[in-house]
């Protein structure tokens, strides 16, 4: 069991077990009490895709869950080498590569997920678009270093970026670029695969566990334990309170925001999750751009792609392409005058949620 | 014939292979006649993976899947994206008239036995590595493979590594001198073990964990240690001589039956050596092979080849000024004593991609042009037999002399 600093931070939610109650690990933050798990749960962290993964699993002995953990980081670890853009001997460094001179051939499960991506893309009007990367490169936050673009450099990627550039033949199982030079990027999606496909292990070997992508997703598989596994929104401003509790069921979560990426630059704050349709990342400058989009929907996948485009379209316009996608819901926190302000679609209770400045801070 | 040509391996040879195999990702370009379908033997988690790098391939089709556990046919379609056709006698899938090639990933034990069937069965054949569990079986194989006169390649694949092939190219050239050592580790910290359903444990704990008992398996030397016992047989141009070995089930005494650990150290001809290590409770090592020559080393990992010049004056591998900054000054004698800790020349080779692609693209390409590939069954036979033996030294606890095994081999 590990109950370490970086493992208590790299937690966006908390989980709580109903077996006693108790609540680990914290949500984003030093702050956040951390409670050791109790026995039987055990608690294992794995550092791939650059953040954390978390694993919780009731297994029924010490042999089992070791396995459990060996088996699910592996995947992980396979996932990463074929998803990574930092990789060079990756599928889809190779998809970059080559992929512009002329259609590649790539296997069922990289061809199936690009095209997930892509339909994702349409349903939500390009808010979520997988080619964005060469954008949120321009602004410098892929390599951790955010700055002002010149126009130059902006206009040149702002050529490039756009999901309709990339054509996937289904018959050939081929990808190809429209525009050489466009790079996908599956940072948006690719965790909440490997969330998945670990979920779909685990309940192939009749653990119950729930998996948490640090930054942005988690998932849950249950086998005796259907509805224990409650999971706490973090507040945007204030991170150990919590906005609701959710139960998660069988069901996956993912939420984004810019308060870890963000820079303020005369007196404007940039956020990393950008508009590929209008690639200025204002947070705050209008009231439109929320701090915080959570949704749950039936994959982790599908939640990942969905919070990033929820996130760009904002309430209304997301609630609207939200329609289309069953048994997914969100839950939009904005600030306001009073305080910070919770919009749902499909969330029970949320306009209960509205909270006053005193709780969870002036944004 | 001398020793490189009597293992079939040379360093100039592999230096040649693959590197112009990457240019047509198009399947457009290819005629239906040169498309291939590929029947795999052992879908679990080797057989998925390696069925994904021959679907990056233009022109191939998975178009049979065999199995003894039935749950695997339902990932094997997965991966393929395709219902196709499952078998749970491997005799059927070799019937198929709808196979051009055979892909066999089976649990090591019964490599022999698939591979010499798919062989006989008159089709192209891609064996995984380690060649045969005994020496018995790598003989029958390589037999059969010589008899059928069909393409037969081992799944050796860093043996298509670009960085692979350099650095035995710069080792042929002599450019680290002769070498004397090279010292192999794969250090992982994990249990190498499969979850199991939940209340199957009887009836499937030794068919999902093969890989954790004798009947089947060959352990951490074959399943790791093949991968560096045939670069070092390549590099020395020979096969060892002798094995000692050591090892035991020390930390996940969890019921399996092979080693958690193992050392082993192979001699060869010419007073050389290959010390190999291999640890599941720690991965600071990771997984690397350090070539050392009385004129340089090459530090070889996964992904790339790390060149170090030896310094002409022994006394001098630690520059006094980094010792200084490294805090290194402990007494008269570290100047001579100190791991170096300078920085090497690093060298990838060429267009960096996964070893495995370039190894099933190398196994189609062999096909559609009837020719042999560079990691062949005598290729995979110097290894087979050196896993087997290395295994046999610490299962009899003595040094093991290989000539005694392989008589007029």
């Amino acid at each position: 069991m590990q109950t370490d600093q970086s493992f208590r931070d790299a937690c966006k939610h908390s989980v709580s077990y109903p077996r006693n109650r108790e609540t680990f690990p914290g949500p984003l933050g030093a702050n956040t009490p951390f409670v050791a798990v109790a026995d039987p749960l055990r608690a294992r962290s794995h550092r791939a895709m650059g953040t954390e993964f978390a694993v919780y699993l009731d297994a029924t002995d010490d042999v089992q869950a070791q396995a459990c953990f060996d088996t699910v980081f592996d995947e992980i670890d396979r996932l990463e080498l074929t998803f990574s853009r930092f990789r060079p001997s990756s599928e889809l460094s190779r998809l970059n590569r080559h992929a512009g001179q002329g259609p590649v051939v790539t296997d069922p499960e990289v061809f199936q997920l690009l095209a997930f991506a892509l339909d994702v893309s349409e349903r939500t009007g390009g808010a979520f678009d997988i080619t964005v990367g060469l954008l949120t490169r321009a602004w410098g936050f892929a390599e951790r270093q955010p700055r002002i673009p010149d126009g130059r450099e902006l206009a040149a990627a702002k050529e490039l970026v756009g999901w309709r550039n990339v054509e996937l033949d289904a018959e050939w199982r081929t990808v190809l670029f429209t525009r050489p030079g466009l790079e996908l990027d599956l940072g948006a999606i690719a965790k909440g695969y490997a969330v998945d496909r670990a979920i779909e292990m685990l309940r192939s070997a009749g653990v119950s566990a729930l998996i948490d992508a640090g930054s942005s997703s988690m998932a849950a598989t249950s086998a005796a334990f259907a509805s224990d596994w409650k999971v706490s929104v973090a507040s945007p401003v204030n991170r150990p309170l919590t906005i609701c509790e959710v139960e998660l069921g069988e069901r996956a979560l993912s939420t984004s925001g810019v308060s870890a990426q963000s820079f303020v630059h005369e007196g404007r704050s940039y956020g990393h999750l950008i508009d590929p349709r209008d690639p200025v990342p204002e947070r705050h400058a209008t009231a439109r751009q929320a701090l915080q989009v959570t949704v749950l929907a039936p994959s982790s996948m599908l939640a990942d792609a969905l919070s990033t485009a929820m996130f760009v379209l904002g309430h209304e316009h997301g609630s609207a392409a939200l329609a289309q996608f069953t048994d997914c819901s969100a839950l939009w926190i904005y600030s306001d005058a009073n305080g910070i302000k919770c919009m749902g679609h499909r969330w029970p209770g949320h306009d209960l949620l509205s909270l006053n400045t005193e709780t969870h801070g002036q944004t | 014939m001398d020793r490189r040509e009597f293992i079939g391996i040379t360093a100039a040879g592999l230096g040649a292979v693959a590197l112009g195999l990457q240019g047509c990702n198009s399947p457009h370009s290819i005629a239906p006649s040169d498309w291939v379908n590929v029947g795999v033997i052992g879908v679990g988690g080797r057989g998925q993976h390696m069925m994904r790098m021959l679907l990056r391939v233009p022109g191939v089709r998975i178009t049979g899947l065999c199995d003894i556990y039935e749950p695997r046919f339902a990932e094997g379609r997965k991966v393929t994206g395709e219902q196709t056709a499952v078998y749970t006698e491997y005799r059927k899938l070799l019937e198929a008239r709808d196979i051009d090639a055979v892909m066999v990933t089976t649990p090591l034990a019964l490599h022999a036995e698939h591979v010499i069937a798919a062989l006989d069965s008159g089709r192209p054949v891609y064996g995984e590595k380690s060649l045969g569990r005994t020496v018995e079986d790598c003989n029958r194989i390589r037999e059969a493979v010589r008899r059928t006169g069909k393409i037969f390649q081992v799944g050796l694949q860093y043996h298509y590594a670009p960085w692979y092939q350099e650095a035995l190219r710069c080792i042929g050239a002599g450019c680290i001198g002769k070498v004397t050592h090279i010292y192999a580790c794969w250090h992982r910290n994990n249990s190498w073990r499969r979850p199991v359903p939940q209340g199957q444990e009887a009836q499937l704990e030794r068919l999902l964990n093969w890989r954790l008992y004798r009947e089947w398996s060959g352990g951490l030397l074959a399943e790791l240690g093949s991968h560096q016992i045939n670069f070092a047989n390549a590099a020395f141009g020979a096969m060892p001589e002798s094995a000692i070995a050591s090892g035991g089930i020390d930390y996940w005494k969890d019921g399996r039956e092979i080693p958690d650990n193992m050392q082993v150290i192979f001699r060869y001809p010419g007073g050389r050596t290959l010390e190999a290590s291999y640890v599941t409770t720690n991965r600071l090592d990771g997984a690397q092979e350090r070539i050392f020559g009385t004129g340089g080393s090459v530090v070889l990992t996964h992904t790339d080849a790390t060149y170090f010049k030896e310094p002409s004056d022994p006394y001098s591998a630690v520059p006094p000024e980094l010792a200084i900054q490294h805090k290194l000054i402990t007494g008269p004698t570290y100047r001579a004593e100190q791991p170096y800790r300078g920085k090497g020349e690093s060298a990838n080779g060429g267009e960096p991609e996964d070893v495995d692609l370039l190894a099933c693209r190398e196994f189609i390409d062999c096909i559609r042009n009837k020719r042999r590939p560079k990691a062949d069954e005598q290729v995979g036979w110097s290894e087979g037999v050196t896993v087997a033996l290395g295994n046999r030294a610490l299962e009899e606890g003595r040094r093991i002399v290989f000539a005694e095994y392989l008589g007029a081999a």
